[in-house]
């Protein structure tokens, strides 16, 4: 604790809930503006103290413990936050999102003046909580403030029934996977009496092979993470969530709600799990890779089939989740740090172009693709956002994600597994060409007009009041930063070596039972980078048919099928939460039968 | 005892499930998910439980008195607010889905899919 940010670490998760409550007692008497002002300084304020965790952190993890309540012997008595350098990161990432979605709101929403402020802040440090705590049922408490405030930003516009629909589908699934975990971390209490991560790990040391209650265990908490990480077949409810929530609330669900469900699997697994099934490591990589590898091509395949932008880009984010388990199921250090910098990466590029979707929204006033044919020409600056989003969302150079992928892909060479470059490649392309479309025929009126679509013909409610004849700064500099600090960050090669060298502390187990229990003080080695070429030539080759894929869907008549998509899968997303909970509880059933043949 | 809670936990939960999977109607679709959970209370008062425990108050019992585990009580206590807190949103939006499409069927919400 020589550090001042030793004492700071509850400050990420105070100071939210101390603006939010603020500003939802004495809102109704001050203005909009000012409440807007409290908020952004308060969202500031938590970037400014989690960057300073970052920097405390990037060498060494920082454990501290509420009340001073330190452990005794092998016991953990209190609740500690356990902060290493990704954990730091995504809390990062959170505020920065968090920062910008709140600076774009500041032009829009009109008539939600008191509620929504408020609920973003409970939001960010919920998600703050999430990313530095050490418990297992903490982690769990943090997963359910920040579900319950997103249902309620999903829908906070409840003036027409669509929003009512994303809403209560993402409520009733969400809630279903909070359950399932609650029942795992019953079970996992029930054998170690614990629920501190490093006290449960150090009590199943010697629980290997792994008995049936252990399993169960792992199943029903990494599941029900998975529902928040929209893994197929979990995923229904992201769809109809982010199609119809407010732009900047779009923002935080896709850049980072999301890769925080897998953030929690790879938190488990490495903190839990990893002795238990140490002899079983090759099979749940595989059951890990197989369901990574089949979101990312449904997520993929359902992305180009849509219309409606906002829900294009969620189907894109599904596929991206897909991706980012491929890279958290390679259970390995260098992947997991892959993991984290694809997150970021990915988090930036994603808001961004949220942000980019929010602009279209305030300045024409529509979503669906075959309306906006040829409406925003004459616009200069938001098509050339889309246009690098969409470079992005293939991973090529110079966006952060390429070196998240290099390392995936370095990573997998030795399991015989890399070929899930291949795998990385197709989503890139296909999401990519996805925006490409959308941005051709919008701000270039090429080709034919889009086809009809279920969700495009939903219109969605304008954010603000009448058609914008420009784009306010306050609207364009957000989405702006975000997409050129995704770039920005692959040039600073400190950030890349602190998130390298963290995998490894992340996947050691020892060496975090003995930080969190043990007090021992753990410094971190610098890991080497590795190289980016081969990823790089491979992602410009899919970006390359992103582009063709784009332009041949938009001015070919013949290859229209393309985009009208693969009408069972589509019958699937039916938009009934009942039918969403009979696929989690099919996908439960799936993966549990794999477990019980697999990993006995 | 023990083995018996487990089974009914497990029990109530697939039942709640069948309830959420099969429902025309909002209001029961969320008494569902209150079935559901219910199912977890169960689970963490069995695992809890002691027999011949009483109520873990230590301010007037003998040291050394069987107890039941207050820890899983906690936990449940804190299920229940977050759960009471997501529930009073549910019934929030299916009020005002009535108000908006007149009907508290779920086919008739479902206007996104595909």
């Amino acid at each position: 604790m020589t550090s001042p940010a030793g004492q700071w670490a509850a400050l990420p998760v105070a100071i939210p809930l101390v603006a939010a409550t603020i500003i939802s007692f004495f809102g109704k008497y001050w203005g909009r503006r000012t409440t807007d002002t409290l908020a952004i300084l308060a969202a500031a304020a938590n970037l400014y103290f989690c960057s300073h965790i970052w920097l405390a952190v990037r060498h060494a993890p920082l454990v501290y413990w509420f009340g001073n309540w330190w452990p005794r012997g092998n016991m953990a008595l209190g609740i500690g936050f356990v902060i290493g350098p990704i954990g730091a990161t995504f809390a990062v990432l959170v505020s920065f999102l968090s920062v910008a979605s709140l600076v774009f709101s500041w032009r829009i929403f009109e008539e939600t003046e008191h509620t929504f402020q408020p609920l973003m802040l409970l939001f960010m440090g919920a998600m703050c909580g999430f990313c530095y705590t050490g418990d297992v049922f903490n982690l769990f408490v943090f997963f359910e403030l920040m579900s319950a405030t997103a249902f309620a930003l999903c829908g906070l516009k409840t003036k027409e029934p669509a929003p009512l629909q994303g809403s209560f589908n993402f409520a009733i699934t969400n809630t279903v996977g909070a359950f399932l975990i609650l029942d795992g971390i019953a079970l996992l209490y029930a054998r170690t009496g614990a629920l501190n991560m490093a006290q449960i790990g150090r009590s199943l040391q010697q629980a290997h092979p792994a008995d049936a209650l252990v399993l169960l265990s792992f199943l029903l908490i990494s599941v029900g993470y998975m529902v928040k990480a929209a893994i197929v077949p979990f995923h229904f409810w992201l769809a109809d969530a982010h199609a119809v929530a407010p732009t900047p609330v779009c923002v935080l669900f896709s850049g980072v709600m999301v890769e925080l469900g897998l953030y929690a699997v790879a938190r488990i697994f490495w903190t839990i799990y990893q002795f238990p099934l140490a002899s079983h490591t090759r099979e749940v990589r595989a059951i890990f890779v197989a369901l990574g590898i089949t979101t990312a091509i449904i997520g993929a395949v359902m992305c180009y089939q849509q219309h409606q932008l906002k829900r294009l880009l969620a189907f894109s984010t599904v596929s991206h989740a897909g991706l980012m388990l491929i890279a958290v199921g390679l259970l390995n250090a260098k992947a997991l740090a892959g993991f984290a910098l694809y997150a970021v990466g990915h988090g930036l590029v994603k808001g961004g172009l949220f942000l980019c979707a929010g602009i279209v929204l305030h300045r024409l006033q529509k979503i669906g693709e075959n309306k906006l044919h040829g409406r925003g020409k004459g616009m200069v600056f938001t098509p050339a956002l889309f246009i690098l989003g969409a470079i992005g969302l293939a991973a090529v150079p110079p966006f952060l994600l390429l070196a998240g992928d290099a390392n995936v892909s370095e990573a997998a060479k030795p399991f015989g597994l890399a070929w899930t470059e291949w795998i990385y490649m197709f989503a890139g392309a296909v999401t990519a060409a996805a925006v490409l479309r959308f941005t051709v025929r919008t701000f270039f009126a090429w080709g034919e007009p889009a086809p009809k679509d279920q969700a495009s013909e939903i219109g969605e409610l304008p954010e603000t009041e009448e058609e914008h004849a420009r784009v306010p700064a306050m609207l364009f500099v957000p989405a702006a930063v975000l997409i050129f600090s995704s770039m920005a960050l692959l040039f600073i090669p400190q950030f890349r070596g602190v998130v390298d060298s963290a995998g490894e502390f992340f996947t050691d187990e020892s060496a975090y039972q003995s930080a969190v229990i043990d007090g021992a003080s753990i410094v971190l080695p610098p890991a080497p980078m590795g190289p980016m070429r081969e990823s790089a030539e491979h992602n410009l080759i899919a970006l390359f048919v992103a582009f063709v894929l784009a332009l041949v869907t938009v001015f070919s008549r013949r290859l229209r099928y393309l985009e009208s998509g693969f009408a069972p899968l589509r019958r699937l997303h039916s938009g009934h939460p009942g039918d969403y909970i009979a696929w989690l509880a099919m996908g439960t059933a799936v993966v549990g039968g794999c477990f019980v043949v697999w990993l006995r | 005892m023990s083995y018996f809670m487990y089974g009914v936990a497990v029990w109530i939960f697939l039942w709640g499930l069948y309830g959420i999977v099969t429902s025309k109607n909002l209001v029961h679709q969320c008494i569902c998910i209150t079935i559901v959970q219910s199912s977890t209370y169960i689970l963490l008062l069995g695992i809890g439980f002691r027999t011949g425990g009483t109520a873990p108050f230590f301010a007037d019992i003998a040291v050394g008195t069987p107890v039941v585990d207050p820890i899983v009580q906690s936990l449940m206590l804190t299920d229940v607010v977050v759960e009471a807190t997501v529930m009073a949103l549910l019934l929030a939006m299916v009020v005002k889905a009535n108000e908006l499409a007149g009907s508290i069927d779920p086919d008739d919400l479902a206007v996104i899919f595909g």
